[in-house]
């Protein structure tokens, strides 16, 4: 791993982020994926400055995955500012922590929550004017980006006929490029995880990239959003297949449970999407296509 | 060799040590921690250290870096376990160390010494693999109960010493002319000079919001170098001790106006969801006014105002804290009010961030120095003092030294390449 710098120096430099992409070339496919240590504080600033909200503490924010069609020059990109330009930014959707109702009752419902004397005496006069959410906005960051695309304008159109062939994904063809690329990620606040991140494989005739948002609240919600880009190298069949899939944390715990888990597993399964993504049921699920010449 | 040695020699290896040994030990360090007040109060100087989260290589080099125990006085300040793959280790280690060693080592609560948050975040599977029970993780969590919630580091000097470790002999040179007013040096793990920043000049420059910095400038300037009369409690020479800096690992509390108020509370509990208590352990400061509520629907947010009227209430000069990772390992904010140190490099192995440790010297004073009441009522203006009639501490000269993690072969596990899978 690279190191971050030293405080003044301005990172990464253009000779850093070459050195953190690799590419492959595959049929007239470029694929790359570079991978940087987590972002600088100016560069963090800067940021939240253009998006309007404070970023996860883990920002990845040079980091990306892409495919590029050579002879066009369409490209479709996985990066974590657009990401996280798509969460909502308003209180709409804003989550609360498990224990929040217990937070705030104790110390707003008027009932003492402490017999001790340090908390009774400042009480009054230190907490009534304290109420106020600080810049609100969708803190578990869930996303719905599905990806930039740009150069060439080719648009994916809506196409519920032509899904990811899976069985030709399942076949044990060797794999000539895989990255696995971390875009954010957010403990909230020790309430559980987001987490955004982007895996490929390359294979020779064809390719699938996997970008998953795992969301989850402990003691609330599990989230998990992925979108899959499978291309076909012979074709230039692009296919974009994103799916939506929620439930309450106790339902996706029980659903490990009933499915045989041993609770002392629990911990660990929730902490892998691979794991519960098949408990989790699915909400939503749009198909494009486009044919690239 | 007693066996309190031979534990720390096997720790030290990284090796966890037998089921009884940990019990003994932490029974041990409970008849110690009891005796603490929840503020403890610590000497300089001191090395101040932020989240460790069971990085147990890094902590090594972080020794490496600062000097070891008991060469180097420690105040560790929270979140030793959960995340890294050798919480047990870790913990086990700075408990060891703690007992060894009372007098020079300090050790206070992260959220993360708590019993439900280790059940998610790692500790407590750890020592289920380990051990294959859960009764070291039961030990363990009774001594969190007693860890103290926060430490006053008092005779800081305002002056820089010349530095002990790891001067290389190309630095040597610079280290000589040791410059009696600068008031923040920052030092690579060699102990080269990246950075140095004169007293009164240190505003705004280093990891802080500028556009904060701007904001409030007035009261920046009036914290001018010892002498000029800008600070009420400056000495006004080289070497005079500064205000008193206070350790906790969030933050501060709407319930806690005074340092004394903290000592009041009964913390030998799990950390609660609400209240004092939780609110050291769990707030951040954040470019507001006065208090906010964090958009998650709890915990608090806290202002530049708010740890100004603090720590001019409580004597204070400044407020070390950790909690929050960033990326240059430490953050001063608030016209360095309040700093933020991080001591876990490459956090989660593979943030790729740098960690820094926070040395604060001696003022070489004596006793006589430290006479001094936290939470004095008459100084107290209860948060009505208008901007321009707040009089800052002289800052204790800080020195911080950055390290990266640890290399790679002296984890003794492979680098963690990605491994082609076929998903799906």
């Amino acid at each position: 791993m690279s190191f971050n710098g030293p405080i003044e120096e301005s990172f990464p430099t253009p000779a850093d982020i070459d050195r953190s992409t690799v590419s492959h070339l595959q049929k007239g496919y470029k694929i790359s994926a570079r991978k940087l240590p987590i972002s600088k504080s100016g560069t963090i600033d800067e940021m939240e400055k253009k998006l309007g909200i404070p970023v996860p503490e883990m920002i990845f924010g040079g980091n990306m995955v892409s495919i590029e069609h050579v002879t066009t020059g369409w490209r479709l990109e996985f990066n974590a500012y657009d990401a996280l330009d798509r969460v909502d930014k308003t209180d709409r959707n804003m989550l609360k922590v498990a224990y929040s109702q217990e937070w705030s009752s104790s110390r707003f419902d008027g009932v003492p929550f402490s017999h001790d004397p340090a908390n009774v005496l400042s009480r009054e006069k230190t907490h009534e004017g304290i109420k106020e959410i600080v810049k609100p906005f969708d803190w578990s960051y869930t996303t719905d980006y599905k990806g930039t695309i740009t150069g060439k304008p080719f648009e994916l159109q809506k196409d519920n006929e032509n899904p990811i062939p899976i069985e030709l994904l399942k076949r044990p063809d060797p794999i000539l490029f895989f990255e696995e690329v971390v875009l954010y990620e957010s403990e909230l606040d020790d309430n559980g995880i987001s987490l955004f991140s982007c895996k490929l494989r390359v294979m020779p005739d064809r390719m699938l990239l996997l970008c998953r948002l795992f969301m989850r609240l402990d003691g609330v919600l599990i989230r998990i959003r992925d979108t899959r880009i499978y291309v076909d190298f012979n074709t230039g069949k692009v296919i974009r297949d994103y799916t939506e899939r929620e439930d309450a944390f106790d339902k996706v715990k029980q659903a490990l449970l009933s499915s045989g888990r041993l609770p002392n597993d629990l911990t660990i399964a929730l902490r892998d999407p691979n794991q519960i993504s098949h408990l989790v049921p699915e909400v939503s699920h749009t198909l494009e296509s486009l044919t690239l010449p | 060799m007693s066996d309190l040695d031979r534990a720390i020699a096997q720790l030290r290896a990284c090796r966890p040590i037998p089921e009884a040994q940990v019990r003994e030990l932490c029974h041990k360090a409970r008849e110690l921690l009891i005796e603490e007040g929840n503020v403890v109060t610590v000497k300089a100087p001191v090395t101040i250290c932020g989240d460790i989260h069971g990085q147990f290589h890094d902590l090594m080099e972080l020794f490496r870096v600062g000097g070891d125990v008991p060469d180097t006085n420690y105040l560790f300040m929270g979140d030793f376990v959960d995340r890294g793959f050798y919480s047990l280790e870790s913990f086990l280690l700075l408990l060891c160390l703690k007992v060894r060693y009372p007098d020079r080592m300090t050790l206070i609560r992260g959220n993360h010494e708590s019993r439900q948050i280790t059940t998610v975040y790692g500790f407590y599977d750890e020592c289920l693999r380990k051990y294959g029970s859960a009764n070291v993780w039961r030990y363990c969590c009774e001594v969190f109960d007693y860890l103290a919630l926060g430490a006053i580091v008092l005779g800081a000097s305002t002056a820089l010493e010349p530095s002990k470790q790891n001067v290389p002999a190309s630095a040597a040179s610079t280290q000589d002319d040791v410059d009696s007013d600068i008031e923040i040096e920052v030092l690579s793990h060699d102990g080269s000079i990246i950075q140095k920043f004169p007293r009164g000049k240190a505003r705004g420059l280093i990891g802080q919001n500028n556009s904060a910095a701007k904001r409030s400038s007035s009261p920046a300037a009036k914290t001018g170098p010892p002498g000029t009369g800008a600070s009420g409690w400056s000495r006004g020479s080289t070497g005079s001790s500064s205000g008193a800096v206070l350790c906790v690992h969030g933050g501060l509390s709407p319930l806690i106006d005074g340092v004394d108020k903290i000592r009041l509370l009964d913390r030998k509990q799990e950390v609660p969801h609400e209240g004092a208590m939780c609110d050291l352990l769990w707030s951040d400061p954040d470019e507001i006014d006065g208090w906010g509520l964090s958009p998650r629907g709890a915990g608090f947010l806290f202002g530049a105002d708010i740890v100004k009227v603090f720590n001019h209430a409580n004597d204070l000069s400044m407020i070390a804290r950790a909690h929050q990772l960033v990326m240059e390992g430490f953050k001063e904010m608030f016209d360095n009010s309040i700093v933020t140190v991080w001591s876990a490099p490459n956090y989660c192995y593979r943030c790729g961030n740098v960690a820094a440790i926070l040395e604060l010297g001696e003022d070489g004073m004596g006793e006589s120095a430290h006479a001094r009441s936290n939470g004095d009522v008459n100084r107290s203006d209860g948060g009505i003092m208008k901007e321009n009639e707040r009089v800052l501490l002289a800052g204790p000269a800080r020195r911080y030294r950055v390290f990266q993690a640890a290399p790679q072969d002296s984890r003794g596990m492979p680098a963690k390449k990605p491994v082609a899978d076929y998903f799906l």
